[in-house]
């Protein structure tokens, strides 16, 4: 795929706060990538750059190959979802959406004829002569694409659409954007700071924290590879085990894990465990690490039971195991003694340091 | 339930506003009444009853002509300031505003200082400038005076929307134009009436600014101020009444305008 978009250490500054260290990221054609991180951590800056409602501090923003950095909002070949949708309260949907098309000077037909098929794409048929105060959330989001869509972008920026719907619609969005992007053909530059909607979305993540890109990647290289302690935690609520690396090895306090060759020895170091990895029982295999541990509470969420776990031999370090449902689980009850295992692979060895 | 306590109270507080209105309209009352009736050792003789002092103003030609100024001099300040107004209040809500505070300042100041300050200054102004005393001077003056009304409303409006709306409209491809023309002046346009009715309210009850600068042209007020030094004739009272007539015509307006505004 070719580059569509391309970031090259661009940094942002307001005073002396850089709220954006110089960040270089490239957008392929057609892809749905998606920038997540918590507030404050540049992720907004970096969609408000490349919209045009802000200026970069240093550093070009090339766009299909041609710098756009001094281009201003009105002549970028691109469109934007905000957040509150921003719809133009004193216009019905159908102007909202032709509003880019009536700009473009297009003659009144073809206006009509593109809002109507752009309104059938996102499922709002029929509401053309609703105004924004007679919409639901979910609809005026739909409204807000279509007018994002109608004029045929190469790219979409997407600023946390979905932050205001309640928890179903919102599942329900996620997928219905997912299919959308995959049906028009168009790049998705999306920005959000829920886990869960990206990986359930995206082609690519990119993981920000204060200012600066931890990570890139697709969903499962995070999920399963975290590239640092900031990720492993964001990124689905690993445990996260501190120790030293001696002898090619993570020593902690309930085990030895093999570490990769580039930790030096004697430096600090960390495993990062997936809380689905833990298990509880006696069917040891020769690679786990096992070893005692008091049930500290246990949460039942359906599907899932969450199990919260104190190590005899650390007892400071708290381990979540979050197993399937069943009977043997549900009777646990705090105070009792139960055998951990955890597979050595399992584990993901990082330094304790952030690169 | 009220307890007996508190309906006496109550009692109290209605007389207690009763009273205020009888003190503030029962002039404004009699003036309307004399323009009506004659009124001779303290009786009233209602079998004089007549509207005549009315018709006696449609042909009186000075009034007819101060009546013609005053609307000329509030209609043209009145647009004149609502253009610089809406131009001002663009430019301060602007993120990038330089002078802010300076620019407040310079549209609350003519308003908030006493009249006569105001209206000696311009006076000086005008004289040093080589605008002689008459209808432009007045124009501008009321210009200044009323220009800080408007000016709040439309501040106010365009505080209230969200920053995302222009971004929307410059990210869909328009211009700053027509941003303003498709998105912001709609918005506005509310405010803007409201404002410039408040304004034309304004300019129409002017006295003391206008006194120095009109010179031998009169405005409404003035015209009135003239008659009474002379003497005090029905024809005044009526006179009277027809500026307090407009004037309430014109805060109906306004409160029925802000309040539907504070509606929605």
């Amino acid at each position: 795929m070719t580059v569509l978009l391309e970031l090259d250490a661009v940094s942002k500054s307001y005073g002396a706060t850089e709220v954006l260290r110089p960040t270089s990221l490239e957008v392929k054609d057609g892809e749905f990538l998606t920038i997540l991180g918590p507030s404050g951590s540049g992720k907004t800056t970096i969609l408000r750059l490349v919209g045009g409602f802000a200026r970069p501090t240093a550093g070009r923003i090339r766009f299909d190959g041609a710098d756009v950095t001094n281009v201003p909002t009105h002549k970028r070949p691109f469109n934007t979802v905000f957040q509150d949708y921003a719809l133009f309260p004193h216009m019905n949907v159908a102007r909202n959406v032709g509003y880019g098309l009536m700009l473009r000077r297009r003659p009144k037909r073809e206006i009509e004829n593109r809002v109507a098929e752009t309104l059938e794409v996102v499922g709002l048929s029929g509401m053309l002569d609703r105004y924004p105060s007679q919409l639901s959330g979910g609809q005026r989001q739909r409204v807000a694409l279509a007018r994002a869509l109608v004029c045929d972008p190469r790219l979409i920026l997407l600023d946390e659409p979905l932050a205001a719907l309640d928890a179903g619609l919102r599942r329900q969005m996620q997928l219905f954007l997912k299919s959308l992007q995959r049906q028009v053909r168009t790049t998705f530059l999306f920005v959000t700071h829920d886990q869960e909607e990206a990986t359930t979305m995206s082609d690519r993540i990119v993981v920000m924290n204060v200012g600066h890109i931890e990570q890139i990647g697709t969903p499962r290289d995070i999920y399963y590879a975290p590239a640092s302690r900031f990720v492993a935690e964001f990124f689905g609520d690993n445990n996260i085990l501190g120790g030293t690396i001696s002898d090619g090895r993570l020593q902690c306090a309930l085990g030895a894990f093999p570490a990769p060759p580039a930790l030096v020895e004697g430096s600090a170091a960390l495993a990062a465990i997936r809380p689905e990895k833990v298990r509880l029982g006696t069917a040891a295999e020769p690679a786990d690490i096992v070893f005692t541990a008091a049930v500290i509470d246990v949460v039942f969420a359906g599907a899932i039971t969450q199990v919260l776990l104190r190590p005899n031999a650390s007892p400071e370090a708290i381990i979540t195991a979050k197993l399937t449902s069943g009977a043997a689980i549900g009777s646990l009850a705090p105070d009792a003694s139960v055998e951990v295992r955890i597979a050595r692979e399992d584990a993901v060895i990082l330094p304790a340091a952030s690169p | 339930m009220a307890t007996r306590g508190e309906r006496i109270f109550d009692i109290f507080l209605w007389l207690l506003a009763g009273l205020v209105f009888v003190v503030l309209y029962a002039p404004v009352a009699i003036s309307a009444l004399f323009s009506i009736v004659e009124v001779r050792r303290g009786d009233i003789l209602w079998e004089t009853a007549t509207l005549e002092w009315y018709a006696r103003l449609w042909q009186n030609q000075s009034i007819m002509d101060a009546i013609r100024l005053t609307l000329v001099v509030g209609a043209t300040s009145v647009v004149l300031s609502a253009m610089l107004a809406v131009a001002l209040a663009l430019y301060v809500t602007r993120e990038d505003a330089l002078g802010r505070r300076f620019i407040e300042l310079a549209v609350y100041l003519p308003f908030l200082l006493p009249p006569i300050v105001t209206g000696l200054a311009l006076l000086m102004f005008f004289s040093q400038v080589g605008v002689s005393r008459g209808a432009v001077a007045v124009i501008i003056g009321h210009g200044a005076f009323v220009l800080a009304v408007i000016y709040r409303l439309v501040v106010t409006r365009l505080q209230s929307l969200p920053a995302s709306l222009v971004e929307a409209s410059s990210d869909l491809g328009a211009t700053r134009w027509q941003t303003f023309r498709h998105v912001l002046w709609p918005q506005i346009a509310p405010a803007v009436v409201t404002g410039s009715i408040l304004a034309l309210a304004l300019s129409f009850d002017e006295t003391l600014i206008t006194s120095f600068l009109a010179g031998n042209e009169m405005t409404l007020p003035i015209r009135l101020w003239a008659m009474m030094r002379v003497g005090f004739t029905p024809e005044i009272n009526a006179l009277v009444t027809v500026v307090l007539l407009v004037s309430i015509a014109l805060t109906i307006v306004i409160g029925l305008r802000l309040r539907a505004g504070g509606r929605e």
